[in-house]
């Protein structure tokens, strides 16, 4: 009795995660699937894999500036993430070592900017970037968010956890305060790094309202806003569409992926 | 040494910085055109013009708007060899976000020469933003090639502002083999009235099971295409509210309360839903804007099925079988520092060429509303998909008697207060009730 109560249950998990999962993952198949498949077939709303794979991609590539969107999308997201993961780091690791009333204060004004949203400050932003002629350039995209409240504080938390010994160790073996940061601190806080990457990569890729006001030239087209133009047309071929989708997919699935351990752990806390 | 490596960072940031903010100067526009290539155009009534410049112009749909600035751009080169065109795709969502951003940020340079401006936003627009548009008035393009209707999306006090282009005719496309099943042809669809419509559309439903049309729950298209039929609008000419007293609105909900609750008319989900449901065949046919047809022509399979009429017409006074849903304008930019080449390129193109209409029509589809063009030998091709119709020439002629429309500045917030009143009034609730609160609606909005 007690043996089928037990099975039971599991059962009844089992066809619960099967569902969740079955919702979840759908989408994605139903993407892939449709990428493969005429315009037509897909209205129709098949679900098997079909061969127009290669003629969607030619459509694509002819109606679109594919490569230059890939092109300006890596760039803008690689090198956002780089910049904003060494400001962001170096100051919320200053707010916690070298932490004061004052400090804690400006903190508090930096975390209440968390609550702005960007739509309230586009307009201004809008007027400084145009007459610093920062429009359609990789430095306009990035400058906005290169340092955001929210990883500063995440810095700030996990380095909270690194211990004061160290620093105390190496202060007497003669490193200085910035080699402090660079030979112990990145190195011991990994995780939090690839967590602060998975988070700032995918957020500037996804990007679509700040570099829809500012890219105003074909060439500064990125991939969300690639994708945004196919849907405009009286005739949208959801083929085409699709592969378009799959592909801006791709780069966010693959660094969650590789990084998907370290972002678990970064969020939690680095050092254990 | 703490000095020393602060330094070196700051000028490695800097650098890298520096290094990005150099990206993408906008392409130079090649400045040695080939004037030998260029054969002095054949159109009579251009002059050569000497002046260069790159026109830069915003639309959307590669297959469609680009297209045909594209082909422009090739008409205009042979009267002027120094003109450069460079064509960004934008969103319609997106140029509306940049028109007010530009506008209200007082940054009109970061503008394009030309851009095109959906028709039921484009009052909207220059009421509000008029220090962003050219009036177009007495630049010498003739309005009166262009279907009246049409011209009036983009006339604000009696000035013009824009240049037709795409066209937004409504069609009634059919299934001529369900209609055939049931005994019917097109003809009997032709010139009728709503409730002919509605009562052979029940005979229809009865013998084969297919409702005639589809549309979208809560989007009021249909309202506003039956109402625009009328010669009514939703504003009166002075701007103000016109919904309460409106008793051609109220015999168009009328007459879609029958439609829906008859079955002839069948309420689906989205946008996807109402293209799969007659490229799948659940219903014989759909009401449109003609833009549609490309939608109606995806299911190759069913070439030769369908005919084109005009849309039933309501039993009111000076109501039409015509009207209009959607379609677009180009406007010229006044920060433009080319406004004259913009103008003379318009002039020459999409408000004087035929044989550029000639062009566009047929790989494109491109059907506009320039009339001298429906007179064209390439507008009476016989459409094999529709079984030999004239479908476009037809359409051009549907264009011509279409009522117009008043859309005012205050357009789509009066058409989602008519359209949640629609919902309510199909759901069993007040006509009166629901009109009072939706014309309440409007003027909340507009004070």
């Amino acid at each position: 009795m007690k043996k089928t109560m037990k099975n039971l249950k599991s059962f009844l998990r089992y066809v619960f995660l099967i569902t969740v999962s079955f919702f979840s993952v759908f989408p994605l198949y139903w993407m892939a699937i449709s990428a493969t498949n005429k315009n037509v077939d897909v209205i129709r709303g098949t679900l098997m894999p079909g061969t127009y794979l290669v003629e969607n991609f030619k459509t694509l590539i002819d109606q679109q500036n594919l490569g230059g969107a890939l092109v300006n999308s890596f760039r803008n997201s690689i090198v956002l993430t780089v910049i904003s993961l060494l400001i962001c780091s170096l100051a919320g690791y200053g707010f916690e070592i070298y932490h004061s009333k004052a400090k804690d204060r400006f903190m508090g004004v930096l975390l209440l900017a968390m609550m702005i949203p960007f739509a309230a400050i586009m307009i201004p932003l809008f007027t400084m970037f145009a007459n610093m002629k920062l429009l359609n350039t990789t430095i306009g995209f990035i400058l906005p968010t290169i340092a955001t409240p929210f990883l500063i504080m995440l810095f700030r938390q996990s380095a909270r956890s690194f211990p004061r010994d160290i620093i105390e160790a190496a202060r007497i073996d003669g490193l200085n305060e910035l080699q402090i940061f660079f030979r112990m601190f990145i190195p011991t806080m990994k995780s939090t790094y690839a967590a602060a990457m998975t988070i700032t990569f995918m957020a500037a890729w996804n990007n679509f309202l700040w570099p829809r006001i500012i890219m105003l030239s074909n060439d500064a087209v990125t991939m969300p806003m690639l994708v945004s133009n196919i849907i405009q047309g009286y005739v949208t071929d959801n083929g085409m569409l699709m592969l378009a989708v799959l592909i801006t997919t791709i780069p966010t699935v693959i660094i969650f992926f590789i990084l998907q351990k370290n972002f678990a752990e970064g969020i939690t806390g680095a050092v254990k | 040494m703490k000095k020393t490596l602060a330094i070196v960072l700051a000028i490695v940031m800097s650098a890298s910085l520096a290094a990005c903010g150099g990206a993408p100067p906008a392409a130079p526009a090649d400045d040695t055109p080939n004037v030998e290539a260029a054969p002095i155009a054949e159109a009579p009534q251009a002059e050569v013009v000497e002046e260069g410049g790159t026109i830069t112009v915003w639309c959307w749909d590669p297959a469609f708007n680009l297209y045909s600035m594209e082909e422009a751009a090739k008409v205009y080169k042979q009267i002027n060899p120094n003109f450069e065109i460079d064509i960004v795709e934008t969103p319609w969502d997106m140029i509306q976000t940049r028109i007010t951003t530009a506008a209200t940020a007082n940054q009109l340079d970061t503008l394009p020469d030309i851009f095109l401006c959906q028709d039921n936003a484009f009052q909207k627009n220059v009421i509000n933003y008029p220090e962003v548009f050219t009036d177009l008035t007495d630049s010498g393009i003739n309005f009166n090639d262009f279907a009246p209707a049409k011209v009036e999306y983009s006339v604000i006090n009696g000035r013009n502002f824009g240049v037709p282009f795409d066209n937004g005719t409504v069609i009634n496309c059919l299934r001529t083999d369900v209609l055939e099943e049931a005994g019917y042809t097109i003809a009997d669809f032709t010139d009728i009235t709503w409730d002919t419509f509605i009562e052979q559309g029940k005979d229809i439903l009865t013998k084969t099971g297919k409702p005639l049309s589809s549309t979208i729950a809560r989007e009021p298209d249909l309202l506003m295409i039956m109402l625009q039929s009328t010669g009514a609008s939703l504003f009166n000419t002075d701007g103000s509210v016109n919904i309460v007293n409106n008793d051609e609105l109220k015999a168009v909900l009328t007459t879609l309360m029958e439609l829906t609750t008859s079955g002839v008319n069948i309420e689906v989900n989205n946008w996807d839903e109402y293209i799969t449901s007659f490229v799948n065949g659940s219903v014989a046919g759909t009401i449109n804007g003609c833009w549609i047809l490309g939608s109606v022509q995806t299911a190759q399979d069913q070439s030769g099925l369908w005919a084109v009429t005009n849309i039933p017409k309501l039993n009111t006074p000076g109501a039409t079988n015509y009207s209009n849903n959607g379609g677009s304008s180009w406007a010229v930019s006044s920060s433009s520092q080319n406004k004259d080449l913009a103008i003379d390129f318009l002039a020459n193109t999409f408000a004087g060429s035929v044989p550029f209409y000639e062009t566009i029509l047929p790989s494109a589809g491109a059907l506009a509303t320039y009339l001298p063009a429906g007179n064209s030998s390439v507008y009476e091709q016989p459409q094999e998909f529709f079984k030999g119709q004239k479908i476009f020439s037809d359409i051009t002629a549907f264009a011509g008697r279409t009522p117009s429309n008043i859309t005012g500045a205050y357009y789509y917030e009066a058409r989602d207060a008519v359209g949640v009143a629609m919902n309510q009034i199909i759901g069993g609730a007040d006509m009166e009730t629901a009109l009072k609160e939706a014309e309440d609606t409007v003027i909340f909005a507009m004070n």
